[in-house]
């Protein structure tokens, strides 16, 4: 390495100097870093801790008790079938419309985005209630289906269908800035190399985009599972049937059942935090691919 | 295999990328497509590989009218600037891509595409580094590496889109002599982008020179530098002084004021001395001296005012022992008189 001693030297000193002209003082850091604590306690530490010890606080036979009464079962397969269903569906519509906007230009294509984006912007009631004027029994195909005798709404069909709508942007939105940054030249030499279409995606687009891929899934299906708003309007709460896990919680919880409803609950929050440990690692793992990226990028001399 | 490129004219929006362009090269020529930034080098070399295609026009290898044909179809080495090699995947992988993908029926035994690399590695020099990630390999070696990957499927034309643009100077020289070695070795038909003039002239067999979507000239280096045919060419190739002036019975004058043509000098066909020496001639004051390098560059003023580049050997500058503010005069060797036009571009 060219560093010699007294440069080492020189660039630690500026750093230095650059950080006591932009540091604090004692009181200040502690005051801003207590009220972020007490903000992080008060509003994300306890509501969880406050989950766990609602869900035992009748012991573990009632913990259990909850889980497996029929009911919840059902609300659980439903869950896992809404988000078995939407996480795939959604994951395939993602990188389609992330390959379609990050590597061609093509008209309408800002129209394309909004219209990714349009789930995050619209109420999830909102977006339960188009299916309802859509499929419901008063709505635009509703006599049709009625005389085809196919049930959407109040049916495991909508619930699926609403799922997917709101979680219709999560790999799209995490793709398309990962696609764009990386550009068509690696996908260029494949092709003049005799690559096919598919060859070029499945050994050359894939793997480059995999991590922000699985980053986008992982969101997509915390989404899924939590998700109550759009699929409280088209599920019809019916108990064992049309109840997935976040609506068989509000059910208890309205009947005053609050240990099974905790129980229940606890099992959304322990996604939730495994979710949060597997996107770390994937985030992780993705800026290593980054820095990857940038070194080649900037493709320093010898 | 030789290429033509027939009448191509290619459009972005209301930019006139290529302007009715018409080139041939000859089969195992290795030529150099020369211009600045926006003069259509990159498109032309793009619409030959099949990643663009013209407006209207025609490719042709061979003879066979190749214009419908995808990249995929037409087997051309293509190597990019940014090198574009597959970062997920090592040295080795990489330059067996071309190979793997092929279908089964053409496709090389494992053995055979092994045999293949490493023959490769070695014509590259890096068989140490077949298991390196690009990521870990230095710029040359990663356009090495790109050049690798290209010339494994046997192209029968190898494409290079400005090969040497992100690599520092000292490289860029080892690197292009070396492309000029390994082209004696392969002869295979190869067209490389450059804007840089010294790379063109010194690694080309014929240099195509362009400008605005078309091409000025078509030559020789020797042709091109010594005989460019137009006022860009003159310009865009080496260093030149401007004057106005006139041809009058096969005698050049030079003026002061606008005359409706403008003689082209280069600086190192500028002559200083204390005396007139009976030779046509004009007065001037040295402003600056630069004699770091081979050839000692003089600016000086010009008795009517303008700047004016002269180069001269150091053992020439020696005898003279020019200094700062001092007048002299200045003796044109060799010119060239163009019409003026009203843009003439510049380097």
């Amino acid at each position: 390495m060219a560093t010699t001693f007294p440069l080492t030297n020189l660039s630690g000193a500026a750093a230095r100097k650059a950080t006591r002209a932009t540091t604090e003082g004692v009181f200040i850091r502690w005051f801003l870093i207590g009220i972020t604590v007490l903000f992080l306690g008060v509003f994300l530490f306890m509501p969880l801790a406050v989950v766990f010890s609602s869900a035992l606080a009748k012991g573990f036979s009632v913990y259990f008790a909850a889980l497996r009464e029929p009911d919840a079962l059902a609300a659980i397969r439903l869950t896992l079938i809404a988000a078995g269903i939407a996480v795939p569906m959604n994951l395939v519509f993602g990188v389609a419309a992330a390959w379609a906007i990050g590597k061609f230009d093509f008209f309408g294509k800002n129209f394309l985005i909004t219209l990714i984006d349009l789930p995050f912007s619209v109420s999830p009631v909102v977006s339960g209630l188009i299916y309802v004027l859509i499929f419901g029994l008063q709505g635009v195909m509703g006599p049709w289906l009625a005389e085809h005798d196919i049930k959407i709404i109040f049916a495991v069909p909508g619930i699926v269908l609403a799922t997917i709508f709101v979680t219709f942007p999560f790999v799209a939105r995490e793709l398309i800035p990962l696609i764009q940054a990386q550009g068509n030249e690696e996908e260029e030499a494949a092709i003049t190399l005799g690559a096919s279409g598919w060859q070029t995606f499945f050994r050359v687009t894939l793997p480059n985009i995999k991590w922000g891929l699985l980053y986008g899934m992982i969101l997509c299906n915390a989404r899924a599972m939590g998700e109550f708003g759009a699929v409280s309007v088209v599920s019809g709460h019916i108990r064992g049937r049309t109840n997935t896990m976040p609506l068989h919680i509000e059910i208890l919880y309205n009947e005053y059942q609050f240990a099974p409803a905790f129980a229940v609950a606890s099992l959304l929050a322990l996604l939730a935090l495994v979710t949060l440990f597997v996107k770390s690692a994937v985030e992780w793992k993705s800026r290593q691919q980054v820095a990857e990226l940038e070194v080649v990028r900037v493709g320093e001399p010898v | 295999m030789s290429i033509q490129a027939v009448n191509i004219t290619k459009r972005f929006g209301r930019f006139l990328a290529l302007d009715n362009v018409d080139l041939e090269i000859p089969s195992g020529e290795l030529v150099a497509l020369l211009g600045p930034s926006g003069s259509g080098k990159t498109t032309l070399l793009r619409i030959i590989a099949g990643l663009e295609f013209a407006d209207s026009g025609s490719v042709r290898f061979d003879g066979n009218d190749i214009s419908g044909q995808t990249a995929r179809e037409r087997r051309v080495g293509f190597v990019f600037q940014h090198y574009a090699l597959f970062r997920h995947m090592t040295v080795f992988e990489n330059i067996a891509f071309g190979l793997k993908v092929r279908p089964r029926r053409y496709r090389p035994s494992n053995n055979q595409i092994r045999a293949k690399v490493r023959e490769l590695l070695k014509l590259i020099q890096l068989e140490t580094l077949a298991q390196r990630y690009p990521s870990q390999l230095s710029g040359g070696q990663r356009q090495r590496v790109a050049l690798a990957r290209a010339l494994a499927v046997e192209p029968g034309v190898l494409l290079l889109d400005e090969p040497f643009g992100a690599l520092d100077a000292k490289v860029r020289m080892e690197l292009r002599r070396w492309l000029r070695q390994l082209h004696d070795e392969i002869h295979v038909t190869s067209v490389f982008v450059t804007h840089d003039q010294e790379e063109a002239l010194e690694v080309a067999d014929r240099v195509v020179v362009m400008n605005n979507g078309r091409i000025e000239q078509l030559g020789s280096p020797e042709e091109v530098y010594n005989h460019p045919a137009t006022p860009f060419v003159y310009n865009f190739l080496g260093n030149v002084n401007l004057f106005h002036g006139r041809v009058d019975d096969g005698k050049t004058y030079i003026h002061q004021e606008e005359t409706g043509h403008v003689v082209y000098v280069r600086p190192h066909s500028l002559e200083i001395d204390r005396l007139p020496n009976g030779g046509s001639h004009f007065r001037a004051r040295i402003k600056h001296i630069n004699s770091a390098g081979p050839l000692v560059k003089v600016e000086a003023i010009t008795e009517w005012g303008d700047p004016v580049h002269v180069e001269m050997a150091q053992e020439r500058f020696r005898n003279l022992q020019l200094i700062k503010n001092e007048n002299v005069f200045i003796i044109p060797k060799d010119v060239r008189v163009f019409e003026s036009q009203k843009k003439v571009a510049s380097k």
